[in-house]
């Protein structure tokens, strides 16, 4: 039988967090995508993705790596005895770095990243930039922002940001009773879905497609809601992109994407000239799986760019 | 020892060094050493207990694998006449236990009786020595009765997997551990999802590199009410004995009102499946995952099971629950149906026991040489779940239909106990050599039972369990409360039993009214 090959394996972080990372692929595979998910998601986000990558990973032409973030999925979050607990992306940043280096110590890298995972590979690049050019060949930015995500106050991430840190800590010890409150209004419930299709999908969003996107939001903690949310407040990286501008970068946002508007996409593709920004018509925020196909359609390009610089080599 | 009977007249195939014994036990689990204290307690000592281990235990001698404890509280799941008032936990763990059997065997001084490494190979009725032939490891033995407690989770199953012999790492059966394999930094599968898996997994999750459960049925989980006893209660049992018998008591009847649910009208169960649903949603966010762990079937269909870290170990960030289904077992990985392979360095099989289709059964041969898996080839058939027609003096403990999964089994073992018990005193009372069952009592035991199984949650729930034999019969559960098989196995029912008296020929039976 042709088989394709997979495993997980948990990802352990200096501070002791465990992530949790499903490998599918060979270890002799030439090139490795990995992908990084967004805020209150997990990596089933990028299911659409996988499925129409199997054949190539099948067929042994890359390798691909999907993980939950920390707090998010099945990842852990630090162990409540380590002494800097404040959560930043800058964390999400070092913890890709982290994967890659048990994961995929040799060998050409793609990430691709979609909102807070986009935002983790450009803390990636500011924290370790010699990675840039040299292990990491190529990158896809997915609805994503380098900053300023909370200036436009009519954006939906403004609106929240309003929030005052007290309310917020008021909310994490009640979140208990969130989490109750939650379950009155199930994904399964009409109103539910059309809350969070009106958040987050574009105009051609199916309602299967929107079904899963609830069901993966709904099963991400409040914890992970509210912690996360200063730190993508105070994530700013306009000024340490530079290493970012040695690979191949590919920039994708939805025309209706009220959480990073396509300004955010805009900013990025003037900090990084070569890279390709595609705006995306009658799309949303939930890109990976409102528009699979032109995302694998890039992230093949990029794979390809990452082996043809190792001929180069 | 010596024994008090006169030899009988030689018989053709009787080796001459052969042992020569009144009764003869097989096996020194819960219902051997039961049945061994039994006959000390009333002074008996012509007896053997054959034990192919080197030790007394059985399940708790053999499943040592990490994790592994008993489900039902120790208060409960313990001899009635040898209460430990110092059980560390509400339930113990397998060491824990396997002290308190080995601590009772001494106590009760039944271990000079055992035969260790004595594995039992066959034992054939001679009508005319009106003996039973018994051949072990350990030498020839002869005995007026045989007593088969041969235990009906003993014997490991292995699953079918094609390649599984040619796997290169290290595969071990949940109750075959082997303690010496170290499995920090292992990538590990766990076969099966039962009750043995239910324990192993969350006990090595922690320290292996990844887990890979493969499950072909998900289990009803609720949580487990475990917790240590307090030195105080603990001192309390000593000086109280009375008050630890009114809990064993509080639990032995609240864990009867399940019975009420899974045989008689599984409405009841309700509760029950709302609490293992909450108790699932509670501890797995993930929406695949927890599709994939929730039961199609009735609960109680297949064993109810308790845990409160099983879900957390599969919802780990190095675990893997997989339901595909294992297509084959290669040198260094495990393939499934849907053409995943998974790097694989050691295979543990939590797959149960061979239930309906005991071993034991094969090497019993009764009169006219046929076996008792022969008689039981279209399933398994007995009079009260202890006698056999065409076995003569042979009882079986835990045979069929004595399981219970709500309970303490060790309730029904020594309800068992006392009916055999009662059976050998009325042959020493009436001078009997020979005592056998007849073929109308045993069809009248199997429509019993398969009346009270009709609508049972474990023949109506759905499910494919061991409970069931291959023709879907229940030939291994008690399909109602246990104190009615307590009362039904209370004494020996005479009438259903054909006796021959010592010196009176084989022809003429003496047929009770
Ligand atoms: C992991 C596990 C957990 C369990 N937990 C519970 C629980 O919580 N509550 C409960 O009620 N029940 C539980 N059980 C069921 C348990 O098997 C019974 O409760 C009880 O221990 C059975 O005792 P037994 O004497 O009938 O059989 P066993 O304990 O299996 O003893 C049979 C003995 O016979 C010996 N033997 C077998 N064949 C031969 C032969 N041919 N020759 C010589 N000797 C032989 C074996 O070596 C063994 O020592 C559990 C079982 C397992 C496997």
């Amino acid at each position: 039988m042709h088989t394709v090959w997979r495993r997980v394996a948990a990802v352990r972080t200096p501070d002791g967090a465990q992530l949790h990372a499903v490998v599918d692929g060979s270890e002799d595979a030439p090139v490795t995508l990995v992908l990084a998910h967004g805020w209150t998601l997990a990596q089933a986000a990028w299911d659409d993705v996988a499925d129409l990558l199997a054949p190539r990973i099948a067929d042994g032409e890359l390798r691909l790596i999907r993980y939950d973030q920390r707090g998010h999925g099945r990842s852990t979050w630090p162990s409540p005895t380590h002494p800097d607990a404040e959560i930043s992306i800058d964390q999400l940043g070092a913890d890709l770095a982290s994967l890659l280096d048990q994961l995929v110590p040799t060998g050409p890298v793609v990430l691709g990243g979609h909102s807070m995972g986009g935002m983790t590979i450009m803390c990636l690049a500011a924290a370790r930039p010699e990675l840039f050019g040299d292990r990491v060949r190529g990158v896809a930015l997915v609805s994503t922002s380098a900053g300023d995500l909370t200036s436009d106050p009519r954006s939906a991430a403004g609106r929240m940001a309003a929030l005052k840190p007290g309310v917020l800590n008021a909310a994490l010890a009640g979140a208990v009773l969130v989490e109750k409150l939650r379950t009155l209004l199930p994904p399964s419930h009409p109103r539910h879905r059309r809350m969070v299709r009106e958040l987050l999908y574009g105009a051609d969003a199916s309602d299967a497609m929107v079904l899963a996107g609830a069901e993966i939001m709904h099963a991400s903690t409040v914890r992970a809601f509210i912690t996360f949310m200063p730190a993508l407040d105070e994530h700013d990286k306009r000024e340490n992109l530079s290493a970012l501008t040695r690979v191949p970068v590919e920039i994708f946002v939805g025309d209706e994407d009220k959480l990073t508007p396509p300004r955010h996409s805009r900013q990025l593709a003037d900090a990084l000239p070569d890279a390709q920004l595609h705006q995306v018509e009658r799309t949303g925020h939930m890109l990976p799986q409102e528009r699979p196909q032109l995302l694998v359609d890039a992230l093949l390009r990029l794979l390809e760019a990452a082996l043809d610089d190792r001929a180069a080599a | 020892m010596t024994s008090t009977l006169e030899t009988p007249a030689a018989s053709p195939d009787a080796s001459p060094d052969a042992r020569e014994v009144r009764v003869a036990i097989i096996g020194s689990g819960f219902a051997g050493l039961g049945m061994a204290i039994a006959l000390r307690r009333r002074g008996e000592t012509d007896f053997v207990v054959l034990e192919r281990a080197g030790d007394v235990g059985g399940t708790w001698r053999d499943n040592t694998y990490p994790g592994a404890a008993c489900d039902v509280q120790s208060n409960l799941y313990s001899f009635s006449f040898a209460p430990n008032p110092r059980w560390g936990r509400s339930y113990s763990e397998q060491p824990e236990i396997q002290a308190y059997l080995r601590a009772t065997a001494d106590r009760f001084d039944v271990r000079r009786h055992c035969v260790f490494g004595a594995d039992v190979t066959s034992a054939r009725w001679d009508d005319a020595a009106r003996r039973w032939h018994v051949t072990t490891t350990a030498g020839e033995f002869r005995a007026r009765v045989l007593i088969s407690a041969a235990g009906a989770l003993a014997d490991p199953a292995r699953p079918d997997i094609p390649g599984l012999d040619t796997f290169a790492g290290t595969v071990m059966h949940s109750a075959r551990w082997e303690h010496a394999h170290d499995l920090s930094g292992k990538r590990v599968a766990v076969i099966g999802t039962g009750a043995s898996a239910i324990q192993v997994v969350p006990a090595i999750q922690p320290i292996v590199d990844s887990i890979t459960v493969y499950q072909r049925t998900p289990a009803w989980v609720v949580p487990r009410t475990d917790h240590p006893v307090k030195p105080w209660t603990r001192r309390l049992y000593t000086y109280v004995p009375g008050l630890q018998r009114g809990i064993r008591a509080f639990l032995y009847l609240f864990r009867e009102f399940l019975v009420i649910g899974l045989a008689k009208n599984r409405r009841f169960l309700r509760p029950v499946a709302k609490l293992a649903r909450t108790h699932l949603h509670r501890q797995v966010r993930d929406p695949k995952l927890r599709k994939a762990l929730t039961p199609d079937y009735t609960i109680g269909c297949k064993r109810i099971l308790i845990s409160n870290d099983y879900f957390p170990a599969v919802a780990a960030p190095n675990a893997e629950l997989v339901t595909a289904g294992i297509a084959e077992v290669r040198p260094h990985s495990v393939v499934t149906r849907d053409g995943v392979e998974r790097p694989t360095d050691t295979i543990v099989l939590a797959t149960g026991f061979s239930v309906t289709d005991l071993p034991i059964a094969k090497r019993i041969r009764g009169r006219e040489g046929r076996s008792l898996a022969d008689v039981w080839s279209d399933g398994m058939v007995s009079n009260r779940s202890a006698a056999v027609a065409g076995f003569p003096n042979l009882f079986l403990l835990v045979g069929p239909n004595v399981g219970v999964g709500h309970t303490s089994m060790v309730y029904m073992i020594e309800s068992q106990v006392a009916y055999v018990d009662d059976a050998l005193r009325t042959m020493d009372a009436e001078g009997l050599d020979v005592l056998e069952t007849t073929p109308a009592a045993q069809e009248a035991w199997r429509s019993l039972v398969a009346e009270k199984s009709k609508g049972t949650v474990w023949l109506a729930g759905g499910c494919a369990s061991w409970y069931l034999d291959r023709h879907g019969h229940n030939t291994t559960l008690w399909p109602d409360f246990t104190f009615r098989f307590r009362r039904l196995t209370r004494k020996l029912d005479r009438e259903n039993y054909v006796g021959v008296p010592a010196g009176a020929p084989a022809s003429r039976p003496e047929v009770a009214a």
